[in-house]
């Protein structure tokens, strides 16, 4: 593979995936301070809560790992967390594509890097760009970011924490930054058929032990979308 | 105890992310599978969005007196209009605090 001069450079790739994650970190920012805030709250000490952030490197899965812990056994703990991350094998098996050919000392760094909010921004630059010998360097610019603002705002929230008003609702961000995500890739029918049967399994699967709400309604929305598009495909109207 | 469970959870949040990337996987996946793919984003990120605005504290759904259903109505309005990350969580934060300090 020799680069041509079309394609983006090393560089490119990787501050084109910079500025593309940067706006999504006026929500990741806030939630960053709030796992400080609850990972005290929970009793774990300033360092457990900072070193959490880069052992797991994953937000919604930190804040249910210290929600849960004192109030469930440690085991239970770790199935809910591993069920919550499940979601992360699908995000793993979309990108595998586009970067399996790579060197394990790349394949490492990049799935580590690989969270909810470098994925959502990274796989739109995979499926929708020109291919490119250095795309891979997309993934690393966009991980990057939201791994130093991570550990920033969870530093920032275990040293300031205290001093953040909880009517803030600082939390909600997380939503509204998969918000403006999720609605501009809505764009086929069935792109609405997966949206709506996973929000619905999302809901009544509460009750579900470990969470495993949050898989089994991805995978529904999944299965619900393709059925239709294959259902539509054969009806000649997709 | 807590820092065993953290690296268990550290390291099973990595292999999840590594399975599809290891020389473990299959080299080539079949043909559907890039269509099935292609809705992973949507179905999983919504799985996320939704419970975390309709489910309150006491983990039932809440319709009325959640400023959370509001705010997120805006917010995909605004996404839909502008298709801006910015202005879509700038308007959901916005409008969750105004009905918060308004009315509820």
């Amino acid at each position: 593979m020799s680069p041509t001069p079309s394609h983006p450079s090393r560089q490119q790739e990787f501050w084109s995936g910079v500025r593309q994650e940067l706006p999504l970190q006026l929500g990741v920012a806030p939630f960053g301070l709030v796992f400080g805030v609850l990972g005290l709250a929970a009793g774990l000490t300033p360092l457990q809560t900072i070193l959490m952030s880069s052992i797991v490197f994953g937000g919604a899965s930190q804040v249910v790992l210290v929600q849960l812990w004192g109030s469930v056994p440690g085991p239970v703990v770790g199935a809910s967390v591993s069920m919550i991350n499940l979601r992360h094998a699908l995000y793993s098996a979309s990108v595998a594509p586009y970067l399996r050919a790579l060197p394990l000392r790349w394949r490492l760094p990049l799935a580590y890097l690989l969270t909810d909010e470098a994925y959502a921004v990274t796989i739109n630059r995979l499926r929708n760009e020109t291919p490119g010998p250095f795309q891979h360097y997309h993934l690393l610019g966009t991980g990057t970011l939201l791994w130093v603002c991570w550990q920033i705002t969870t530093i920032t929230g275990v040293v300031f924490g205290a001093t953040i008003p909880p009517e803030w609702s600082l939390e909600f961000a997380i939503p509204l930054t998969f918000i403006a995500v999720v609605v501009p890739i809505l764009k086929r029918r069935a792109d609405f058929i997966a949206c709506g049967t996973a929000a619905v399994i999302s809901v009544i699967g509460q009750p579900l032990p470990w969470n495993s709400w949050i898989i089994l309604a991805g995978m529904g929305g999944i299965m619900a979308g393709w059925l239709s598009l294959r259902i539509m495909a054969g009806r000649g109207d997709a | 105890m807590i820092w065993w469970v953290m690296i268990f959870c550290g390291v099973v949040t990595f292999f999840t992310r590594f399975v599809m990337f290891s020389d473990m996987a299959p080299k080539k996946l079949p043909d559907w599978s890039e269509d099935v793919l292609s809705f992973v984003p949507v179905a999983v990120l919504t799985a996320i969005i939704v419970p975390s605005v309709l489910i309150g504290a006491d983990n039932a759904v809440e319709i009325t007196d959640n400023a959370r259903l509001p705010a997120a109505i805006l917010a995909v309005l605004v996404a839909w209009l502008t298709r801006s990350v910015l202005a879509t969580i700038g308007s959901g934060l916005a409008a969750l605090w105004c009905l918060n300090w308004l009315i509820f």
